[in-house]
């Protein structure tokens, strides 16, 4: 036998592969296209393209931080709804999580105490949302505005004793018996060889509990169901109100997490400018993961997906040093637009051109 | 004089013949019903008339000019008016600017005359005998005035013609004789209607002549006065058909079901016990109140007063409390209330059984492979693949899905609002079949369906709904298609109606 029949079958069946990949893991392409050009602008600027730079990107604030919360965020559009409190929530629990630390000593209760902390800031919102019936968008820009303020005003009024610094700071205090294993251990330490971080490992842990959640549990399927139709869900019995209260309690105890990520990784946070925009960069990353914004559909895994590819666009306009760092957000909006473009143009012109064949026949 | 003549009009969707030959003449100044069962014809009708769909054949004389294949704003500009049945109005404007909106009077600088127009919008109510301020926000509007808004807007827009689709559904007595001492006003300034009304007695009260459409084909028409209501209703049902009959008598258990003086929204003093492995057919006109009673015995509507007894136990509370005591509802219009699009045909089917085994938080994958391949045999439905997406299955096909989603639940209590609606006529026969087989095996099943054959198809008693009462409990010997629907349209409570219960 030859070998054209051979390719005349495999070929397309390559290309239907290629296709439906391309369908299912888009935000892996994305962000490997992402990659390449940062890739490239390091080659411009002569230097080599090492594994250095990639666990730069893993181990980046906007990866663990932003990435852990984003995660929540996810759950939330994929309900139909949105929050916008979680840079101000980060900041608040992050307060707490920090004063816990100085107070107790102790990193256990520090990791209970920004859990449970994060959980009643994302509860608030949920009760609000949820029970009484108002608009996601209204409540969390609400609690956005007043997480932040209590944040501002602890910061002033407790105890330099208790906050750890006298400068507006909330910081860990270095003399407490746990603060080299908390942060340099921990926080800054990394797995040998592989100078991956471990806070990096916390949050790819996470992101596979979470993908194990959201496609392998009864619970993820009914976040699905919510967030495409809400009125069958309901009239198939799925207690609609408290699944959508749930989604912001996760995110809180998300956020949590990422203020002990916080704690152990940088050791302080301030109130006035720490995790502004994280809302932003947060939903950033949920649409670079391929998370459809009118909710019901979407791949939690593409998330972290997501969160890489926003590092690395950051990362891209960095390295090119004639840029300021004033247009860094111009062209994180670009990339943002361009690739909701491909996804919502995209179908468009495939029927359009699938029309056009059917019309030649 | 004559306004409208529709002659030889005809109109096939795909390969079924929606219209067939039909006739439809409206003389000036008269109120002409429009009457058929669902699926008569009336609608397409009515779409062809005001441009909405193109017809195959046929013609169009209107107001003394023809007309071929007209687009709405032709039809509109020509003078004819759909009052449909959802009533448009924007309801964040007053009621002089919904008169107004799109013909809004301008001044010489081209701002907006409101003097003007809420002066022409008062003179216009008041010689309609309406009873609306002007400058009321339409939002704080009644739906009867609602109503009356959008047939004043018609009537203010020059309209000659009005169409009005069934308008008495959500009003009151007192709405309903308010609306017809409008319409006569209006009749008496040579405006002419097409009233399209299920309720006998209103349309003896306020039709001059009728047109009385069947399956797409024109069967009679002539003065309102020269008929009867049973007349009327035998030209709409026509010789009934029993073939294909699948129904068979069995031995039925203890009571099973028992409502006591229940009352809900939509419903009122309701009292019937049904027994277990029994096919009740609930019927009536839409808003009856048929439908809003199974939604309260599924808890998706609150029970305002009485009691609701499902095997000797009282229950009360929300959905997932009934789910707990073996009560299903497949809910009517299922594009909106049964379709999750963005979940696949095997997610789709075992989501309401999740929220019953909610503890074991893991999807068992194996089981739920099982669970997919016997559904899917014993419901014959017609899917290659459970990841599917549930759009790609046929209306028949995913109403199957959401069968089995409620079999997997193992409940005992099966309530069908409407079950065959958007279903091919195949797929309607293994429904039927499938709900006799549920029955023999012990399940008591409640159909609610408007398809009076259905009804003589499966069920061992049929109740007539009228206006959230029941009026009638046939037998199934007793049932026939012209008895439920003199009752289900209130027509034995009409002139000499009562002598024609057979």
């Amino acid at each position: 036998m030859s070998a054209e029949p051979i390719m005349r079958k495999v070929l397309p069946t390559v290309g239907r592969l290629i296709q439906t990949a391309w369908k299912k893991y888009s935000f892996v392409f994305v962000f490997f296209i992402i990659l390449f050009v940062y890739s490239l602008t390091i080659e411009a600027a002569g230097n080599t393209f090492r594994w250095q730079h990639i666990t730069a990107i893993l181990s980046s604030q906007n990866t663990v931080i932003v990435g852990t919360i984003a995660l929540g965020m996810g759950l939330v559009i994929i309900t139909g709804q949105i929050d916008l409190s979680i840079g101000s929530a980060l900041v608040l629990t992050t307060g707490a999580t920090i004063v816990t630390f100085n107070v107790t000593d102790n990193i256990i209760i520090t990791l209970l105490a920004a859990l449970a902390a994060g959980a009643i800031a994302g509860g608030i919102n949920g009760v609000l949302v949820g029970y009484a019936k108002m608009p996601p968008f209204i409540v969390t820009l609400g609690t956005m505005l007043i997480y932040r303020s209590i944040s501002l005003y602890l910061v002033r009024e407790i105890s330099p004793d208790l906050t750890g610094s006298s400068s507006s700071q909330f910081a860990m205090l270095k003399s407490n018996q746990n603060y080299e294993a908390m942060r340099m251990k921990f926080g800054t330490g990394s797995l040998p060889g592989l100078s991956i971080p471990y806070i990096t490992f916390v949050f790819i842990i996470t992101v596979i509990i979470f993908v194990f959640i959201m496609s392998k549990t009864k619970y993820g399927k009914s976040i699905y169901a919510v967030g495409s139709n809400e009125k069958a869900s309901h009239l198939a019995g799925v207690n609609v109100q408290w699944k959508k209260v749930s989604v912001f309690i996760i995110t809180g105890m998300l956020v949590g997490l990422a203020s002990f990520i916080q704690a152990a990784k940088i050791g302080n946070i301030t109130p006035a400018s720490s995790g502004k925009s994280y809302e932003m960069y947060a939903i950033a990353a949920v649409v670079l993961g391929g998370i459809n914004m009118a909710g019901g559909r979407g791949n939690i895994l593409g998330v972290f997906f997501g969160a890489l590819s926003y590092t690395t666009i950051n990362f891209i306009i960095v390295s090119v040093p004639s840029l300021s760092t004033d247009i860094q957000d111009t062209f994180q909006g670009l990339v943002l637009i361009i690739v909701i473009l491909v996804q919502t143009i995209g179908p468009v012109i495939r029927e359009r051109l699938q029309e056009i064949k059917k019309w030649r026949h | 004089m004559t306004i409208l003549e529709m002659e030889h009009v005809s109109k096939a969707f795909g390969g079924s013949l929606a219209l067939n030959d039909v006739h439809l003449t409206v003389e000036k100044g008269e109120i002409h019903a429009l009457l058929g069962e669902n699926g008569a014809g009336k609608s397409t009708l009515m779409n062809i008339l005001t441009g909405v769909v193109s017809m195959d054949s046929g013609s169009i004389q209107f107001d003394g000019a023809h007309f071929h294949n007209p687009t709405i704003k032709q039809m509109e500009a020509a003078g004819i008016a759909f009052v449909h049945q959802e009533i448009n109005v924007v309801n964040d404007l007053t009621v002089f600017e919904n008169i107004f909106l799109n013909r809004e009077i301008q001044t010489p600088f081209k701002l907006l005359d409101r003097k003007k127009m809420i002066a022409s919008t008062r003179q216009l109510f008041q010689e309609l005998g309406v009873n609306i301020d002007p400058l009321m926000s339409v939002s704080d509007l009644k739906t009867s005035q609602k109503q009356l808004l959008v047939i004043c807007r018609a009537l203010h827009a020059d309209a000659k013609l009005l169409i009005l689709d069934e308008p008495t559904t959500a009003l009151s007595n007192e709405e309903i004789a308010h609306l017809f001492s409008i319409l006569k006003k209006s009749q008496e300034k040579d405006k002419s209607f097409i009233f399209i009304s299920h309720k006998m007695p209103e349309i003896f009260e306020l039709a001059d002549r009728y047109t009385v459409l069947r399956n797409g084909e024109f069967v009679s028409t002539g003065l309102i006065t020269d008929t009867t209501p049973n007349q009327i209703a035998s030209d709409m049902v026509g010789k009934q058909f029993t073939e294909g009959d699948v129904y068979r008598s069995r031995t039925l258990g203890e009571t099973y079901v028992e409502l006591d003086n229940l009352s809900g929204p939509g419903f009122n003093n309701i009292s019937l016990k049904i027994n277990r492995g029994e096919v009740v057919a609930f019927t009536g006109l839409a808003g009856c109140g048929a439908s809003e009673l199974l939604q309260s015995m599924f808890g998706a509507q609150p029970i305002e007063t009485g009691s609701l007894k499902i095997n000797n136990q009282l229950i009360k509370g929300k959905i997932d409390t009934f789910m707990r005591h073996g009560v299903a509802m497949l809910p009517s219009n299922r594009k909106e209330n049964s379709v999750i699009h963005d979940l696949n045909i095997l997610d789709n089917m075992v989501i309401a059984e999740h929220v019953l085994s909610r503890r074991k938080m893991i999807i068992n994958q194996r089981q739920e492979a099982e669970r997919y391949t016997n559904q899917k045999n014993a419901l014959n439905i017609k899917s290659q693949n459970p990841n599917d997406a549930i759009t790609s299955l046929s209306g028949g096909n995913q109403q199957k899905v959401f069968l089995a989603r409620w079999l997997n639940t193992d409940a005992h209590l099966l309530l069908f609002d409407n079950p065959t609606q958007g279903v091919d006529v195949a797929a309607k026969e293994e429904i039927y079949k499938l709900i006799l087989k549920f029955a023999s095996e012990g399940k008591t099943v409640i159909i609610n369906t408007l398809e009076i054959p259905e009804i003589k198809k499966v069920s061992d008693r049929c109740v007539v709904f009228f206006e959230g009462q029941i009026v009638r409990i046939f037998d199934h010997t007793e049932i026939s298609e012209h008895d439920v629907m003199l009752y289900s349209t209130n027509a034995v409570n009409t002139r000499g109606g009562h002598d024609h219960v057979s």
